[in-house]
């Protein structure tokens, strides 16, 4: 049979949409596709590994056994059942927005104080390091988290009053037994996955560069060592809200096992603890259930997502407003420009020039934003920088504009106030800035 | 046992209540990005229940023949095949809900189980999915019908995918084509769109990246596909064919459900004005069955109600649901296994036709029949005995009905090689 071969052209659809010359890992599409495009100037049999990665990050998961052998292995205890549940086209996922409504993009990690044999978070005996709250037939949930929110009125020096809203979480229908009262538990909303091939492509030597940079700014980020499964050895993280994980490929894998209950052969073990005798009894798919093909695929995908242009770069108050990002100190932790280093896993990443608002390191953002979880490095006050890149498409992609890490802040403007520790001086010249200048700094965050 | 625990960070106690909900289990097949929309907007009405959804791509019908149907208590899918079958086994209760405002059919189209026990909630039209901006290049009109597709200005032009190997949609498109056009004039239809197309094989790219891209510039399509991608942003547009044919998507009520009230609720709101109008979200993009809502549709948006006045559909996919996989090993047969020969013969033939006189002349009308015929009738079509032994699920537990099917199959693949050859020679012959 004939076989349509694929342009290299592919996905790119139109001219607007065609990567810019100058940078073909930024895409020049305004469509709400803008989170979804792929890097093409790659082979055709890489090209098509990471169109069959797309299909299984899109996919709906099946509790086996089944037929659909390939896509089974959903749970026993699990927290959605797709990728694309907690990283809606490929954006941000949301919280809840009142006690009744259930976490669809969102999940608890949990831990008890102390470390495991590598310096990460002690799991908890019963629920291990993330509450599940959904199980396949027979098998028990391990609970539900509700949240609500109190509301705390901030006045600016200009008189100008803004509401932030605390979040307040409740755990209920524990079915494995109370959790511990010194339980360290840290929710967390689904962050963005494309451009995160190119923050893989960032050296090690440039992070801990950055962190040097950031002294002399005064800021104090540093990176978080964590431990590198794949090398057995501890590695600079880079993936994760706290910068824990040290490679995408763990990223991945960690967040199938985690968040849908499938293995692979970087966890090959279902996630049931000793006490989840329903769990440990289902039955599981064929093993691992995320075939390495299949992990290489999405590995694959998310490398090769393409970052979404700025736009507005010449309008006046964007320009303002990137003036004033940096002269209030924002750009010392959220850094404008990084480039990649030689990345021999996929040499179109290497050296590349890019804007993702990030230094991937470490800093204490105050009591705050404080989840008192700490991971590997990484203290209870701690999080990593996270990359803005794109920051201003949420609202049209994803429909929504919560932000931070667990979706407290309602706008931008909220989440720039609910920066403390490290951040808080600027913070606090932002809270002191003429409300035109204010504008004009979320006007070019919208413009990522 | 169940255990409680309040748990606070920094800010203060929480005083709030979770209360408990009730668990609702729906089955289904669609994309999450579909569900998901559902899910809030329901559980946003609804907040005492918690709806668990669970997911079967093609074994939804032993899952709910497990015991206690699996505990799914609505089950919701484009799979009329499935509906049919656990109605005869028992397996749904009535409905028995409010229909004001839902129409029980559009043309031949029913939109309800005769018996109550199941309804449509949205449908997908077949038609064609296009990239305007490839078709003004190339100087192309818009196809208005399949009849349009057969033009050989449109060779080379369009991607036609095959039945057997893409999409679950493909079977009842090509299916719909030979309702509607009748058996043998259907594939000869199909066989002259075929020879102005790339077959397109599984793969990973979806039609609309292939359309999209300008790779080719028309697909045969169900119309969610390509009216999503062109409500995100990709230069598409859905083309509807005048008397459209449609693929309803069904709701059911398990009849071992613990939770009736909870699946009727939900069954009320996927027919409501507000689960209706959640179709024209740009990530979903099917057509609601309840015709006042399309009173609020988004610029531009198909409306089957008043498409139906002019052209009522004529497409009833219960008459053929038996046959789609004798249909798609036709295809394979007729199109795909002589898909580079036909497109070379069919460019011969119609230099020969376009000739003075060509089209009245016998011999070339000949050559026509060779090149579109198929080796079994309609009425042979519709012998269920035919029909099962194709069926996937028989052949692969059923070893007679795989060595007839064998048999039938190799005895057809001779008549079409035969034919295909002849045709061949008459071609060389003439253009000696």
């Amino acid at each position: 049979m004939p076989v349509v071969k694929l342009l290299p052209c592919l996905l790119l659809g139109t001219a607007m949409q065609a990567a810019q010359a100058e940078n073909l890992w930024v895409a020049q599409d305004a469509s709400r596709e803008a989170f979804s495009r792929i890097y093409s100037k790659v082979d055709e049999e890489q090209l098509n590994q990471a169109l069959q990665g797309r299909s299984l990050f899109q996919q709906s998961w099946v509790i086996p056994p089944a037929e659909d052998i390939e896509i089974a292995g959903l749970g026993p205890l699990y927290n959605q059942l797709s990728c694309l549940s907690c990283h809606s086209k490929n954006g941000r996922g949301q919280p809840p927005e009142n006690p009744q409504q259930a976490m669809r993009s969102m999940l608890v990690r949990l831990s008890l104080p102390g470390q495991d044999p590598h310096g990460g978070p002690l799991p908890h005996p019963v629920y291990g390091t993330q509450l599940n709250e959904q199980g396949v037939p027979g098998v028990p949930g391990e609970g539900q988290v509700s949240v609500d929110y109190r509301e705390e009125r901030v006045t600016l020096p200009d008189g100008e009053t803004i509401s932030l809203r605390m979040p307040l979480y409740q755990f209920a229908d524990l079915h494995y037994g109370p959790l511990d009262a010194d339980i360290r538990f840290s929710p967390r909303v689904g962050p963005p996955v494309f451009g995160l091939g190119l923050l893989e492509a960032v050296s090690e030597k440039t992070i801990l560069q950055l962190a040097e940079q950031g002294r002399q700014q005064g800021v104090n980020g540093h990176p978080n060592y964590v431990w590198d499964a794949e090398r057995q050895r501890p590695a600079i993280g880079r993936f994760g809200l706290k910068a824990n994980v040290a490679t995408l490929q763990q990223q991945i894998a960690g967040a199938f096992i985690g968040d849908m209950g499938i293995t692979s052969s970087l966890h090959p073990e279902e996630n049931c603890s000793a006490v989840q005798l329903a769990c440990q009894q289902s039955p599981s798919a064929r093993q691992p259930e995320l075939a390495d093909a299949q992990l290489d695929a999405v590995l694959s995908y998310l490398r090769l997502l393409q970052v979404p242009a700025r736009r507005n770069a010449d309008d006046p108050v964007v320009q303002q407003g990137e003036q004033t990002f940096s002269a209030i100190g924002c750009a010392a932790c959220h850094v404008p420009v990084l480039t990649t280093d030689d990345f021999l896993p996929l040499p179109a990443l290497s050296g590349q020039t890019l804007h993702p608002y990030t230094d991937l390191l470490l800093h204490d953002m105050g009591e705050g934003l404080a989840d008192r979880r700490p991971d590997f490095q990484a203290s209870g006050r701690e999080w990593r920088t996270p990359p803005l890149w794109g920051i201003g498409w949420i609202a049209r992609i994803n429909e929504h504009s919560y932000f931070l890490h667990d979706g407290r802040a309602r706008n931008l403007t909220e989440a720039v106030l609910w920066h403390g520790g490290e951040a808080l001086p600027a913070r606090q010249r932002f809270a002191e800035l003429p409300v035109g200048r204010r504008l004009a700094l979320i006007r070019f965050l919208e413009s990522l | 046992m169940k255990f409680r625990l309040l748990l606070v960070l920094m800010m203060g106690l929480s005083g709030f209540e979770a209360a408990a909900k009730e668990t609702l289990t729906v089955l289904t097949a669609y994309p999450e990005e579909v569900v998901a929309l559902f899910e809030t907007a329901f559980e946003r009405d609804n907040p005492d229940i918690d709806l668990k959804v669970l997911w079967r791509r093609h074994d939804a019908l032993p899952y709910l023949r497990m015991p206690a149907q699996g505990g799914v208590d609505v089950y919701w899918s484009a799979a009329l095949h499935n509906f049919l079958q656990l109605k005869q086994e028992g397996a749904w209760q009535k409905l028995a809900i409010d229909r004001t405002g839902l129409a029980d059919n559009i043309g031949a189209l029913p939109l309800i189980d005769p018996d109550g026990y199941y309804c449509a909630t949205e449908i997908a039209g077949f038609g064609f999915a296009v990239n305007p901006g490839y078709l003004r290049k190339h100087g192309l009109p818009l196809p208005k019908s399949w009849q349009d597709l057969t033009d050989a200005r449109y060779s080379g032009h369009i991607a036609l995918p095959v039945p057997s190997k893409r999409g679950n949609f493909v079977p009842l498109m090509i299916d719909s084509i030979l309702q509607q056009y009748g058996w043998e004039s259907g594939w000869a239809l199909l066989a002259e769109i075929a020879a102005n197309a790339q077959l397109l094989p599984p793969g990973p790219a979806f039609i609309t990246d292939i359309i999209g891209s300008g790779e080719r510039g028309i697909a045969p399509s169900i119309d969610f596909f390509a009216a999503s991608a062109q409500a995100n942003g990709a230069p598409l547009q859905m083309i509807y064919p005048e008397s459209v044919a449609y693929s309803p998507a069904h709701i059911a009520i398990a009849a071992a459900t613990q939770h009736a009230k909870a699946a009727r609720r939900f069954v009320n709101f996927m027919l409501s004005e507000t689960g209706q109008k959640l179709l024209f979200h740009p990530d979903v993009r099917k057509l609601p069955v309840r015709a006042a809502v399309y009173a609020d549709k988004p610029e531009g948006y198909f409306d089957p109600f008043k498409a139906a006045v002019s052209h009522p559909p004529v497409y009833d996919r219960n008459v053929t649901l038996q046959r789609l996989a004798l249909d798609n090993a036709l295809f394979e047969l007729l199109l795909t296994e002589h898909h580079e020969t036909a497109q070379r013969l069919w460019q011969q033939l119609r230099r020969l036709e376009a000739q003075d006189g060509g089209k009245a002349d016998r011999r070339i009308a000949h050559i026509r029949r060779l090149l579109t015929a198929v080796p079994i009738d309609g009425k042979k079509a519709q012998d269920l005995k035919t029909q099962q032994i194709f069926m996937k699920h028989t052949r692969a537990n059923d070893a007679d009905a795989e060595i007839q099917a064998n048999k039938l199959e190799q005895a057809w693949r001779a008549e079409i090689g035969d034919r295909y050859k002849e045709a061949e020679r008459l071609l060389a012959q003439w253009e000696r």
